[in-house]
């Protein structure tokens, strides 16, 4: 019963057979809208057929990740909850500070170079980084980035309620990353995947709904700024922070503190 | 001492070798214990600090969960810890179910026990989980505050609550779930003596009126010594060293308790540490001289300010003179830290001022400490902060205590000495290099005192410095105190803590409308 | 976040009264509207029927406009900046600003008329969101009221120790070092309370009863189905006026 060594056995995905349907069904699905097509209908100055292998893809993907997420076997527990809910909302009153620095600081950065502003977007991220991080468990950073992202809305942010919209996304980019991981690997490379994977989800929102009139390479450097600085600041940013705290000792309880040595 | 021990619901306990290891930690948490507790009996758990009596409690109420195996529990276990024959963590999950509670337990903090905003959601929250039906909660909630004698009703913010009436708070509603064990882990360290006094008759009360059992752990005994009828001392190498009434205990292990750092009654420290300071034959330096001078002071702190309440330290004339303490003693919410902060210099005045003597204020600009730059400040005045944590700064312990005197500019060479000296004279050495939040409380407390001392300021103030220590540590932090007057410094010590003002001797500033001296300086004349 | 229902806020109005799901609906529509498309007419129309429910939502022009301080000078900010640097056109101004206005009004209504505590209990009662989780976050927002004083008292320690001052790289270090300090405390303080909410028998069931019923009255439905229609009715309007035009294409 003793428990030296953590996430060498637990935290594999036991598949059981639900599970497995579930999983089939989800690659099936992805299969049969290759196999069909999507429909000749015109949006975005192209065809949606042209978005079926990407769509296929996603669907796949998508089922595949969910059920890494359902089946691993990582239980919450109080303290993670509470712990992730603090983080959280600390991490939506951060980005309440950001919301009024932040036409401050992106106008004279934005008169430079447009896309310039992206090199801030890190700070969106970071909520989601961090919580799923230090709580290590699946669903953590999403509900980071969703908690932090309602409170955002709540205390006046400029965006009002599409932050909330903007952090389930930003949230999912993030899980999307450390389910990938199986929900094992928590490094600083783990941590800059998971930054750009808020970062991608950030700039797809953003330039869908607020920069769309940017010329092509302006819309890629937004999204290569972007990622980078969700690497960073996110990325390397939460984990340094992540790091620190847990020298303090204050993350004894949980599964992160559980990593650390037996002093 | 006669109760009703025929209540149904009085829980009994019989624990077999049970031992707890936490996962981050190789060193067991309380080991080999084998005890039995009748339903109704009334059991004080003594033992010195690392000796695992929070973690005992946490056991029996269930909280301690080993986990399916790798990542998921909190550590491991051994042995059995039974509650009238039910493992304890089965006890709470069939207890959360059945919507009746077999254990309550009252944690020591009481900012952490309020969960909810409002005083009756507060109340109810334990009634909620236990699936209590919606009908049934209002009535238990309103009964179990009448049964704390709760001065406000139902809707009053739990924000605006003092320390004695959030403790009084949890205890409503841990009896609303009218639980077989009542479980106390400190629950007066963080409270005043009023509070203390009502928090006490409280409980007394409850345990009257239900005989439900009751496993207490508590430092300062006075008063809680007459609700137990047995003391079990828990041994810090494991096992029990002592179990039986508590006259018979502290006859055998006073002495030995004592020197493990409990307040043992009638071996408490403030006796044992000698007759109040008297002044030295041979004057030390600068003696008497003033240093720090506070004339028609008013003060209060930001957020008050900020709320629009009044302040609460009003017209105080006071000084602090080399070789010589002051002690400002009043209950909580007397303005005793306001008070302690504006002489530090870290809160500015809202009337009068407060002046540094010409020694401390030669070569500033200005002689008023809160206008003084931190590097300025760190070398003249020290503040000791109640919660050792708050000045944390650094990543490791010697680190920390080099920090005060970087910034005050002392080369290099003498702040290493400095770090040696004073990790030797702490008794911090072996844990040097560690992180300083990882330390225990004492030590804490002592790092932070280093910490202060490292700049050699002429000036300390210290916020409730002996606040939920044990009673080595009180010891040595009083020797420490009196070395430093002795040695010419002025000290500034605020505490609700009256014994430390006995000894350490010299003027006592009482605060609090009460008090028909508020405000006034007496000066103390010859022994306690 | 706690002191919803302080001075200068009716809590006895239409719609402050209504449940805080219908009043979360709101904001949720509006969003989706203004995030479609930007143009004057669309938000200027969202912005104007907001505006006209104002006197039912229980909170006077100043109190709004205080605990909203940010979105209004963003929104100023922005639409001046838009006309001076940006396109010059006065209508992406204008447009920009009833935007920001608009989109930010429902969330500050719902914020200053609500309990938190109502809030979680329609959450979890209504929405059946999972009970343990929006209970340990409402639990958390309890907990930062207390952080705020915490990091009033940080500055304070550290400046008895020595820092602050100095050049602004040291001062961002100092900065930073704080704020990891407010962090451990906060995670301390989160696993404490932790402790104080499973002694009370939380998460030990996934059943519970509530001692806060949280129901849905018609009146619900209206408030609710007006958020609504302020969402088809400045998209009809910016479709009318030929403006309307979606971000997406």
């Amino acid at each position: 019963m003793s428990t030296t060594v953590p996430g060498r056995r637990a935290g594999a995905p036991r598949l059981s057979a639900v599970h497995l349907a579930a999983l089939a069904a989800g690659v099936l699905a992805g299969l049969l809208v290759w196999r069909i097509g999507l429909p000749d209908v015109h949006v975005w100055d192209t065809t949606l057929t042209a978005l079926t292998v990407p769509t296929a893809l996603t669907v796949g993907a998508g089922a595949g990740v969910v059920v890494i997420a359902v089946t691993s076997h990582r239980a919450w527990r109080v303290v993670d909850m509470t712990v992730a809910a603090v983080l959280a909302v600390a991490g939506g009153l951060f980005l309440w500070g950001m919301n009024a620095a932040w036409l401050p600081l992106t106008t004279p950065i934005g008169k430079v170079y447009p896309p310039l502003p992206a090199l801030l977007n890190g700070v969106w991220i970071l909520p989601g980084v961090l919580t799923g991080l230090i709580v290590r468990k699946p669903g953590a950073a999403l509900f980071g980035e969703t908690v932090a992202g309602a409170v955002e809305a709540l205390t006046g942010g400029l965006w009002g309620f599409t932050s909330l919209y903007y952090g389930i996304v930003e949230g999912l980019g993030v899980e999307l990353v450390f389910a990938l991981l199986l929900y094992r690997r928590y490094g600083p490379v783990a941590a800059m995947a998971a930054g750009a994977g808020g970062g991608v989800a950030l700039s797809v929102l953003d330039l869908t709904f607020y920069f769309t009139d940017y010329p092509a390479g302006q819309k890629l450097a937004y999204v290569l700024l972007s990622v980078l600085s969700c690497i960073v600041i996110a990325g390397l940013g939460g984990w340094a922070l992540a790091r620190a705290l847990a020298a303090t000792g204050a993350l004894a309880p949980l599964s992160s503190g559980r990593a650390a040595q037996r002093v | 001492m006669t109760r009703s021990s025929g209540w149904p619901g009085a829980v009994g306990v019989a624990a077999r070798g049970w031992g707890w290891r936490y996962a981050t930690r190789r060193a067991w948490a309380v080991r080999g214990v084998d005890l039995d507790v009748a339903p109704g009996e009334r059991v004080l758990l003594l033992g010195s600090s690392g000796s695992g009596k929070s973690t005992l409690l946490a056991g029996l109420a269930g909280l301690l969960d080993p986990g399916e195996g790798a990542d998921d529990g909190t550590g491991e276990e051994e042995g059995s810890l039974h509650l009238d024959g039910v493992p304890a963590r089965v006890a709470r999950r069939r207890a959360v179910a059945g919507g009746a509670a077999r254990t309550g337990l009252l944690l020591q903090d009481p900012l952490a026990q309020t969960v909810l905003a409002r005083c009756g959601d507060d109340v109810a929250f334990g009634l909620e989980n236990h699936a209590v039906p919606t009908v049934e909660i209002w009535p238990r909630v309103e009964a179990a505050m009448r049964g704390v004698a709760f001065p406000y009703p139902t809707a009053h913010p739990t924000d605006q609550l003092s320390g004695g009436e959030r403790q009084r708070l949890a205890l409503a509603g841990v009896i609303a779930l009218r639980p077989g064990l009542l479980l106390l882990d400190e629950p007066s360290a963080m409270l005043d003596e009023p509070g203390t006094r009502m928090l006490r008759e409280q409980v007394a009360a409850v345990l009257a009126a239900t005989g439900a059992t009751c496993v207490l752990v508590e430092h300062r005994l006075a008063g809680w010594i007459d609700l137990v009828d047995r003391v079990v001392v828990l041994d810090r190498t494991g096992g029990i060293a002592a179990d039986g009434p508590p006259v018979t205990v502290f006859a055998a292990h006073g002495a030995a308790l004592a020197a493990g750092g409990v307040w043992v009654p009638g071996h408490e420290p403030g006796r044992g540490a000698g007759p109040p300071r008297t002044p030295p034959a041979t004057a030390p330096p600068g003696d008497g001289e003033m240093l720090l001078q506070a004339r028609g002071l008013t003060a209060t702190r930001r957020a008050r300010a900020r709320a629009g309440l009044p302040p609460v330290v009003a017209g105080i004339d006071v000084t602090v003179a080399a070789g010589r303490a002051l002690c400002v003693l009043g209950d909580n919410g007397t303005g005793k830290s306001t008070l302690a902060l504006t002489l530090a210099g870290l809160e500015r005045p809202v009337a009068g001022e407060v002046v540094a003597g010409p020694r401390l204020a030669a070569g500033l600009r200005s002689p008023s400490p809160h206008r003084w730059r931190p590097r300025e400040l760190v070398s003249r005045i020290g503040t000791v902060f109640q919660d050792p944590e708050h000045q944390i700064v650094a990543t490791t312990v010697a680190a920390e205590i080099a920090v005060g005197p970087r910034r005050a500019g002392v080369p290099a060479a003498d702040v290493e000495a400095r770090v040696e000296e004073l990790l030797g004279r702490m008794r911090l050495e072996h844990v040097a290099r560690a992180n300083p939040f990882t330390l225990s409380g004492g030590e804490q407390r002592r790092l932070s005192v280093a910490a202060v001392l490292a700049a050699r300021p002429r000036v300390l103030v210290l916020d409730e410095p002996t606040f939920g220590q044990d009673a080595r540590t009180w010891d040595a932090l009083v020797a420490l105190l009196r070395e430093l007057i002795a040695a010419g410094h002025g000290v500034v010590a605020v505490t609700h803590d009256a014994p430390l003002a006995g000894v350490l001797g010299d003027a006592v500033l009482r605060l609090g409308s009460e008090h028909p001296d508020r405000g006034r300086e007496e000066p103390r004349v010859g022994a306690a | 976040m706690t002191g919803a229902l302080d001075r200068g806020v009716d809590a006895a109005a239409y719609a402050a009264r209504a449940n805080p799901v219908a009043k979360l609906a709101v904001g949720l529509s509006i969003a989706v509207a203004m995030v479609l498309s930007l143009d004057p007419v669309t938000a200027g129309t969202a912005l104007l029927l907001e505006v006209v429910a104002l006197p039912w939502c229980g909170l006077s022009p100043v109190a709004l406009a205080r605990r909203s301080w940010v979105a209004l000078v963003a929104a100023l900010a922005a639409g001046v900046g838009t006309a001076l640097f940006g396109s010059g056109d006065p209508q992406a101004a204008a447009a920009v600003t009833a935007r920001i206005l608009a989109v930010t009004l429902p969330g500050v209504v719902l914020l200053a008329t609500t309990d938190p505590t109502d809030l979680a209990d329609a959450l979890a009662q209504v929405l059946r969101l999972p009970h343990r989780f929006v209970l340990a976050a409402l639990a958390a927002t309890r907990l930062l009221g207390v952080l705020s004083d915490e990091w009033a008292v940080l500055g304070l320690a550290r400046r008895a120790r020595g820092l602050g001052g100095g050049g602004p790289l040291g001062r961002l270090r100092d900065h930073l070092g704080r704020i990891l300090a407010l962090l451990v405390v906060a995670v301390r303080r989160a696993t404490v309370l932790a402790t104080a909410m499973e002694a009370r028998g939380f998460g030990a069931a996934t059943r519970r009863t509530w001692a806060r019923p949280s129901r849905l009255h018609p009146s619900d439905a209206v408030v609710a189905g007006y958020g609504l229609l302020v969402a088809v009715a400045a998209t009809a309007a910016g479709v009318a006026a030929g403006t309307w035009h979606l971000v997406l294409t």
